[in-house]
């Protein structure tokens, strides 16, 4: 043997050997396993949605590039530049305004969809932190009324799948003289017409978006304002700096983190919304991407492939405020000593605003649902408006057939109807598994990663866990859907399953790294000097110790997941979950049906949170909280 | 050891020959079963798919509710016969179909045996101009009495289905002509072109100079005219040279389709426009949606189906009364179950029974007559002319007086490449 191959021999020998070190320690290994799975799931979805864009699809226009340049690739897939050339540089002849004109196809296609999906995107962050942040403030900080009250029903908007407020919107603002069709409670009831650009566009689905989301900003502020050491505060007050001086150089400087959190969080969801653009009438990228689909479908993947963008871009900026976030460690909370300001008289008028509000917010939605399973026709209020208390029905509810013609459009009533059962026992499958799916692997990649701090590998694991939450809804949806279709899984819980996981683990991940952050090494060290096997350190030492945490990780992915719409409405027909159907009825203009399983929704949901609150501890509000 | 090897690859080359040998395809099997009578077919579906599971995707929930009856059916000739259906008809979401078929049909595991679809433009160039849905005709639709085979046949059609003009008749306005409803001041509700396809395909039929001559006709008796639809009418000239659409009317055709475009208020579905339309506060408003939904509106102090004329219905109205679009019924060229599925479109088409999820409904027209149901007097209570507005006039009479545009999946493919921009076009900037 030569003195090189004995030095390449002793040199592979010597990197086994740091490897095999490296793995025998169960955060490594399981990091390690973690790392490839992610970057499988994760950019393997995001790999075809780029790959479609130089796909030929039949019956596309794309097909019109074949006879150019097209290629083939080692798939025996025909490929081709021309969906990229034809939408940024191409021209279309139109009308506008009678007159003849030519446009780019960019600009029919994609720069108005894009600037609207940004512009709400901003607002709907704005509003969002504006509304739930002053919130979280008075909530916390203050001597405000209802406290508790108020807490509970400010989450409502974010319980409820997001786009029956905008169906709400419409049956209240809608008119026949403003929007056409008929008039809507306000014009019913008040002779009140709002103007279309309220009704309409970017207003009200920035409003509706910002109302939704919300409660992002109250959790995630809400939380910092707890835990603030009071002393930051007393100082100033002790130099004598005015109380306005104080908020604005104290108190606001140590939310920044958490605002900076919620703005990331809301615009990258509300960039991905479909539904409440698409009821509001507004043209973005995500009700863009659903009309192309038809005739553009390699363009419509462009369009995800930009939102996709989006998310890599907020990534760098989530990656740069958490660095700026070690500044503000004192914000931990050990001192549990908030000075609580006093409003004076106005503490009743504020309380009382903040109750008109979410009693529109939160407690109208839902008695509206619950009327409208009683009305005879969709949004036919003649009992109201004519004072007739006989035009009401049970039937929405009680009819048992759909062979006899009740008004129902083929359909049985809620209890008896067996499909919308399904499409519970459906949602309520995915959301389990998913919960455990991403519960599980997000606690072990924030025990992981809180053990190997400096390690690149696992920064490079927990950013491509969190990745997929940063990316618009719509857009994972298109990946897996693409993905899904190519594996043959489509409409399958599994296909969902796996969406909702890699979706959901951020929830999770963060959760228990927050918590995992907090729990000092030596608890461990100790047991490991005992020979303490890992399992048995983690199940008895480490999920005890964090269990509030570490549930609160698995409850967000199950609530996420039974109101979400956005992100599996590509992956599945309408009948096979709760939302996908709830849909439906609410395109349909079957409003009795939608309102009746938002109901049951909500009730669940509320009765699911309250359930795990009192047995653990844990509920909604202390998971995305914890993070800031 | 050697031997036994050679025996054994001996065995499973003769085996896998045999198999080729006896696997017959999809096309083999619809050419024979176009031969075969309806017994004959269930009889080769029992042997094909007892026990086994049925899979199929369909644009019509419907789909699901006549499986249980053709399974009775099947069950008549033999008692044991078992089929594994449930939830097996799938209804995708978004136009998304026809990727669905296509991923199952090009991937490596094929479950769809067929389809009942919509849409005949992508129908045209994304499955029959690739070979992956197949056409069977079944032998006693062929030759059933009366059928009307022009424009059902290939592909073959389950049901032509209508979508007419309506307004709400507690205002000032009349529509006696369908250029009413695009006149300065209309907003008629319609679906949104791009959320359901086959409104998109009615426009294209629009520049069809069979069409397009009627909306001349109908533009030259009405007295909204002006100068200033003179000239758009005549500017479309040049449209339609750029379109490379023909015909010596089109510029009529297209004219009509930018107005509606550029007026229709947009709809999530047909039945928000009809639960509007029918209330006391729609007044003067008009739109275009599926004539069945009229069957479900309850009567109270604020919704009734006396508060909408069909347009068509009305004395002396001129031109289009709405547009027909088809539910068509193939086989996937992978099917796994081809005699089953070739059975169950027979039962569905040739059958009272088969097409009775369909038949209920006014708006709605089988092929075969025997197969339809009368609607003629759905507006009639306890023998009294109560709703005239649902007493369908039916097929033939829409075709001939209602002068309903037709869908024509081959039409529509060839114009759609250009006309779609056009029209998405004007949309965007409404």
């Amino acid at each position: 043997m030569t003195t090189a191959s004995a030095n390449r021999i002793s040199g592979f020998h010597r990197t086994w050997n740091r490897f095999k070190t490296y793995i025998s320690k169960p955060q490594n290994a399981i990091l390690l396993m973690l790392g490839i799975l992610l970057t499988i799931t994760t950019i393997f979805p995001m790999y075809t949605i780029v790959r479609d864009t130089v796909r030929i699809h039949p019956g596309s226009i794309d097909t019109q590039g074949k006879a150019l340049e097209s290629q083939v690739d080692a798939l025996g897939t025909t490929l081709t530049t021309y969906n990229w050339s034809n939408l940024f540089t191409e021209t279309i002849t139109t009308r506008v305004g009678r007159e003849r004109v030519t446009r780019s196809v960019a600009s029919i296609y994609l720069w108005t969809p894009l600037l609207n999906s940004v512009l709400i995107s901003i607002f709907a962050c704005f509003g969002a932190i504006l509304y739930g942040g002053v919130f979280a403030y008075l909530v916390t900080r203050t001597n405000l009324k209802y406290k508790k009250y108020l807490s509970s029903i400010f989450i409502f908007p974010y319980i409820m799948p997001q786009w029956t407020l905008a169906v709400m919107w419409q049956n209240l603002f809608n008119s026949n003289a403003v929007t056409g069709g008929n008039d809507g409670l306000f014009v019913a009831l008040f002779n009140v017409y709002m103007p279309r650009w309220w009704c309409e566009g970017i207003f009200p689905v920035s409003v509706v978006l910002a109302i939704h989301y919300a409660p992002f900003a109250y959790i995630l502020i809400g939380g910092i304002f707890r835990n603030m050491d009071a002393n930051l505060e007393e100082a100033a007050t002790i130099l004598n700096t005015p109380r306005w001086k104080t908020f604005f150089r104290v108190t606001l400087p140590l939310v920044k983190p958490a605002i900076l959190s919620t703005v990331l969080l809301v615009f990258s969801s509300a960039m991905g919304s479909y539904p409440i653009p698409h009821y509001l009438k507004l043209s973005t990228l995500s009700t863009q991407y659903v009309g192309m689909s038809t005739n553009r479908a390699g363009q419509a993947s462009i369009l995800a492939v930009i939102m996709m963008l989006f998310g890599f871009l907020i990534l760098i900026v989530n990656q740069k405020t958490t660095s700026g976030r070690k500044n503000f460690t004192t914000v931990t909370g050990k001192s549990g000593q908030s000075s609580v300001v006093n409003l004076g008289p106005a503490k009743y008028a504020i309380s009382i605003l903040f109750v008109l509000l979410t009693l529109f917010t939160g407690i109208l939605p839902i008695i509206l649902f619950a009327v409208e399973t009683f009305l005879p026709n969709p949004g036919d209020y003649s009992f109201i408006t004519h004072g007739i208390a006989g035009h009401t029905t049970t039937k929405w509810w009680l009819t048992s057939e759909n062979v006899t013609e009740n008004g129902m459009y083929g359909q049985k009533g809620i209890l008896y109807n067996a499909d919308i059962w399904n499409a519970f026992a459906g949602t309520f499958f995915v959301a389990i598994c998913c919960a455990l799916a991403a519960g599980i692997i997000g606690t072990l990649i924030g025990y992981c990663v809180s053990k190997n701090r400096r390690s690149k590998w696992a920064a490079y694991v927990n950013n491509m866990a969190f990745l997929p939450y940063l990316m618009p809804s719509l857009a994972v949806g298109v990946a897996f859907f693409i993905f899904g279709s190519g594996a043959g899984i489509y409409n399958t819980f599994l296909l969902l399953i796996l969406a909702g996981t890699v979706k959901y683990i951020p929830f999770a991940s963060r959760s228990a790294l927050n918590s995992m952050m907090q729990l000092s090494g030596e608890i461990e060290e100790a047991a490991i000097i005992q020979n303490i096997p890992w399992w048995k350190r983690m199940t008895r030492i480490i999920i005890p110790i964090q269990k509030t945490s570490i549930i609160s990780g698995f409850l967000l992915p199950f609530m996420t997941c039974l109101r979400e719409l956005t992100l599996f409405m590509l992956l599945c027909g309408q009948g096979k979950i709760i939302t996908t159907m709830l849909g439906y009825f609410d395109e349909m203009g079957l409003y009795a049906f939608s309102s009746g399983i938002n109901l049951i929704l909500i009730i669940l949901i509320l009765l699911f949170n309250t359930l795990v609150n009192k047995l653990t501890g844990a509920s909604i509000d202390s998971g995305i909280g914890g993070d800031s | 050891m050697k031997k036994f090897l050679s025996l054994i690859l001996a065995l499973t080359l003769c085996l896998t020959m045999f198999s080729f040998a006896s696997a017959e395809s999809v096309e083999d099997v619809i050419a024979e079963a176009q031969k075969m009578t309806l017994e004959e077919l269930f009889k080769k579906a029992i042997e094909e798919s007892n026990g086994k599971r049925f899979d199929a995707v369909g644009n019509s929930s419907r789909g699901k509710s006549v499986l249980p009856l053709f399974v009775e059916e099947l069950q008549k000739i033999d008692p044991s016969y078992k089929l594994d259906y449930e939830g097996g008809w799938q209804q995708p979401k978004e136009n998304k179909i026809f990727d669905q078929l296509t991923e199952d049909i090009n991937g490596a595991n094929h479950v769809m045996s067929m389809t009942l679809i919509q849409d005949g433009n992508q129908i045209q160039s994304k499955m029959l101009d690739t070979g992956l849905l197949l056409n069977f005709v079944p032998k006693e639709w062929s030759e059933a009495e009366g059928v009307a085979k022009e424009g059902n046949e290939n592909p073959l059609a389950l049901q032509t289905l209508n979508k007419v003009f309506m307004f709400n008749n507690l205002g000032e306005k009349t529509y006696k002509n369908m250029w009413d409803f695009v006149r300065e001041g209309e907003a008629p509700l319609f679906m949104g072109v791009n959320s359901e396809p086959v409104g998109k395909n009615f426009l294209y039929m629009m520049t069809n100079d069979k069409y397009a001559t009627i909306a001349k006709e109908a533009y030259e008796a009405w007295d909204g005219k002006n100068a200033e639809d003179d000239e758009l009418i005549e500017s479309m000239k040049e449209d339609a040279a750029d379109l490379g659409l023909t015909g010596d009317n089109v510029q009529y055709g297209l004219a009509w389709v930018y107005l509606w475009c550029e007026k229709y208020n947009e709809e999530t579905d047909d039945g928000p426009i009809c639960n509007t339309l029918v209330t006391t506060s729609a007044k003067d408003q008009a739109g275009l949606l599926v004539y069945s939904k009229l069957r479900s509106v309850e009567e109270t102090a604020e919704s009734s189906v006396n508060n909408v004329t069909v347009a068509a219905y009305q004395d002396g109205y001129v031109g289009i009364g709405g547009y027909a679009y088809k539910h068509y019924l193939m086989l996937t060229k992978t099917s796994p179950l081809p005699w089953t599925s070739c059975a169950l479109i027979a039962y569905m088409t040739t059958t009272q029974e088969g097409f009775k999820a369909w038949g209920k409904d006014m708006g709605g027209y089988a092929p075969v007559p025997a197969c339809m149901q009368d609607h003629s007097k759905d507006g009639y209570v306890d023998g009294v002319d109560t709703y005239p507005a649902k007493n369908d006039r039916g097929y033939d009479w829409w075709l001939n007086e209602g002068k309903l545009v037709v869908e024509e999946p081959a039409y529509c493919a060839s114009v759609s490449g250009t006309m779609s921009d056009w029209i998405d076009g004007i949309v965007a900037s409404k």
